[in-house]
């Protein structure tokens, strides 16, 4: 806008020149518009036209009647006339000429005005063009100069960056084979002097810990291909280690070379270690709930196991009493002592299946594992439960199904859980079958697949999402935890723990197994053969 | 109706159900086994006198809520629950609904036999007491409104001539309901009619 205003507010470059008048030519024109170009002069030109063609007969008739004074007479008016037509002529001729001299002098005024009109819109017009360049170099030199100004930002904001950040910025040559910059940081982090770089370039490799430096070494000759990503701790001189998070991105010239790498190391200790703890107090969680689902199994069998030993103890006491009494019937006496020696044998049943539990795995450690006959297993302690949730139960397990290699009691304890789950989710709804599916079937052919399907209530789509999640449950008196545990055992065991509602009513669980394979055995292919 | 204290032994275990059996009938009581809680309910025998014993983990209806069942009901039949492996909160659930005692599997016979003997006592003198309320509650029914008026105050230790004064009567018309009530409450003596009082008044 302000360059448009100036550019109108400019007087014209050059003044309008003004039209020459010369005063003869000025007199000349008055003369003939106002003395003889009126009638006089139609008049005049008549009579002298026709004294011009009457002329030789005047003179003739003249010189016949022989009056001198009459011929001179006529001379006269001849010579008037002549000098009169000549006069007009000239006149005439003059005019004409002065009109045509006006009419071009007009012409060239005109075109005088034409082209100093175009000169001046020119000149107008290269006056904006001139405005507008020098305003665009205006513009370009406040551009260059905010560029300098960003370019000195933003160098300034580099160097700040670089030299303020937590994080390690380093430049490899890949030809120079040295660091061509790392920030100040390093010293700090390190605690080792930059300067030791200069003359060996890998002299932050040596800090490295030992168990990593083979890894590193290989990343580091490796960077310049492929980029780099390692976590690895590093000794400082004061004995501490710290975690580092090194990456690094190759850089390439116009060729198309890798000719740099560039890279930050951070420190990631803090991290670690709340990772490490995370992981600790996972551990430690699953220790406990798995050890919280071991008593609740120890519970169960000491509840079957009390019940033999009562009715032992109360045989025998009964005897006792009819014998102190006198009034014993040995008949009756041999039936109740039959009577205790079933108990004692049932109880000796039970106690071995807790040694089953208990010993065959004294650490969790794999094995190969037939899951039919650990979900039989199972069963036996879940019958209880069954019973009390009038629970139907239903086994469809496959026939020579292969082993799993798991571990016997937390594979148990997953399977009694999920059994025990799914028979509290029935035992809460109030209508419907109650149906108890466990099923065993082949995944794949190395993996066997657990089912676990209930007809209960179901889940919400909320209570599905944070179905896994450590403390979430459903039920009034739960940990929450059995889900998250089972899952964990299941992976640690190199499966999958999942959970497919049903559309109409309960949900399945499902798990998967690694199966053992005998590379002995003549069917045996390698798993990804 | 068999009218002498039973002992109801339920457990859904048979061994047990047959063991403990046979030791409380070699003591000479009297017992009834059941399976279930619910055939117990079915049967009832909750009417009858005695005691229960029984496992506080059975299929179906369990121990404790047999024993909420049967408050509910307005039972008063003392309760022994057996464990087999008893944890503190169910004991604590257990004997917060009222019940007489809980003892784990296995037991002495005689630790059994002590509680079952004092639970049906326990099970007699409420039973006894019962009755006597609700005889003193009939007896108190047949007291007209006015007599009760008079009753009342006597047993709040006012003298003949206050109460007629209260209630705008003679004395000698008080004189009069006194014998009724006495009468009526078949009470020899004011510490009778103030016994019969108090007995009505529990059984409300």
């Amino acid at each position: 806008m302000a360059m448009s205003n100036s550019a109108m507010s400019k007087a014209p470059l050059f003044p309008p020149a003004t039209a020459p008048t010369p005063r003869l030519r000025s007199c000349m024109e008055r003369l003939w518009w106002r003395l003889i170009q009126p009638a006089p002069a139609s008049l005049l030109y008549v009579t002298v036209s026709l004294l011009w063609l009457l002329g030789e007969d005047l003179l003739a008739w003249a010189n016949d009647i022989r009056q001198p004074a009459i011929l001179d007479l006529l001379r006269v008016a001849l010579a008037i006339a002549v000098s009169g037509g000549l006069l007009y002529w000239l006149l005439r001729t003059h005019a004409d000429a002065i009109a045509r001299a006006r009419f071009a002098q007009r012409q060239v005024e005109d075109r005088l005005r034409q082209s100093l009109e175009a000169m001046e819109a020119q000149a107008a017009e290269r006056a904006a063009e001139r405005l507008e360049s020098q305003q665009a170099l205006e513009l370009l030199n406040a551009a260059r100069l905010q560029v300098e100004t960003a370019l000195g930002d933003s160098e300034e904001r580099f160097r700040q960056l670089a030299e303020h950040i937590r994080e390690v910025f380093w430049v490899w040559g890949v030809t120079e084979q040295r660091l061509l910059y790392i920030s100040p940081v390093y010293e700090d982090l390190w605690g080792r002097p930059a300067q030791h770089l200069l003359e060996r370039p890998l002299d932050w490799i040596d800090a490295v810990h030992p168990d990593d430096r083979p890894r590193i070494y290989a990343a580091h000759f490796d960077k310049s291909a492929s980029g780099m990503d390692e976590e690895y701790r590093i000794i400082r001189p004061d004995g501490t280690v710290r975690w580092i998070w090194d990456r690094g991105f190759p850089m390439h010239d116009e060729y198309g070379h890798v000719h740099r790498v560039v890279g930050l190391a951070e420190d990631i200790t803090t991290r670690k270690l709340a990772e490490d703890q995370l992981r600790r107090q996972q551990t430690e969680l699953a220790k406990t709930s798995r050890l919280s689902l071991a008593v609740e199994l120890a519970s169960n069998l000491a509840h079957d196991l009390n019940q033999p030993l009562a009715a032992i103890v109360a045989y025998t006491q009964a005897c006792l009493g009819l014998l102190r009494q006198d009034k014993a019937d040995p008949r009756e006496l041999t039936g109740t002592l039959e009577e205790v020696v079933n108990q004692g044998l049932r109880a000796g049943s039970i106690i071995r299946h807790l040694r089953e539990l208990v010993q065959k795995n004294p650490t969790a450690s794999q094995s190969t594992l037939d899951l039919n006959t650990l979900i039989h297993r199972v069963i036996h302690y879940a019958q209880l439960e069954l019973r009390q949730a009038s629970v139907t139960l239903k086994l469809e397990l496959m026939d020579q199904l292969p082993a799993v290699l798991a571990d016997d009691l937390q594979i148990q304890l997953v399977v009694l859980y999920l059994a025990r789950n799914a028979i509290e989710a029935m035992h809460e709804s109030n209508d419907g079958p109650r149906l108890l599916t466990l099923r065993t079937t082949l995944q794949d052919k190395n993996t066997a697949l657990v089912t676990v399907q209930d007809t209960g209530p179901g889940l919400s789509k909320e209570a599905a999402c944070r179905l896994f999640q450590p403390f979430f449950s459903t039920k009034p008196g739960g940990m929450g935890l059995g889900l998250s545990v089972s899952r964990s055992i299941v992976e640690s065991q190199g499966g999958k723990l999942w959970a497919t509602p049903h559309a109409d009513r309960g949900i399945s669980f499902h798990f998967t197994l690694p199966l053992y394979i005998n590379p002995f055995h003549p069917s045996f292919s390698p798993p990804h053969a | 109706m068999n009218d002498a204290p039973t002992v109801f032994l339920i457990d859904d275990d048979q061994a047990v159900r047959d063991a403990v059996g046979l030791l409380l009938r070699t003591d000479g009581l009297a017992v009834e086994t059941f399976t279930s809680a619910a055939s117990f309910l079915e049967s009832g025998a909750a009417e009858r006198a005695g005691c229960l014993v029984l496992d506080v983990r059975m299929p179906g209806m369990s121990g404790l809520d047999l024993q909420q069942q049967l408050r509910a009901r307005g039972h008063r039949t003392p309760v022994i629950f057996m464990t087999g492996h008893g944890d503190v909160p169910m004991a604590i659930r257990a004997m917060k609904g009222g019940a007489f005692d809980f003892i784990e599997k296995p037991f002495q016979g005689k630790t059994l036999l002590e509680r079952i003997h004092a639970a049906l006592k326990l099970d007699t003198c409420e039973r006894h007491r019962r009755t006597q309320r609700a005889d003193a509650a009939a007896r108190m029914a047949q007291l007209s409104p006015r007599e009760r008026e008079v009753l009342e105050r006597i047993a709040l230790g006012r003298y003949n001539k206050t109460i007629a004064a209260e209630l705008g009567i003679s004395v000698s018309t008080v004189e009069i309901h006194r014998k009724r009530v006495m009468e009526k409450l078949q009470a020899e003596s004011l510490s009778d009619l103030i016994r019969t009082l108090a007995l009505a008044n529990d059984a409300e």
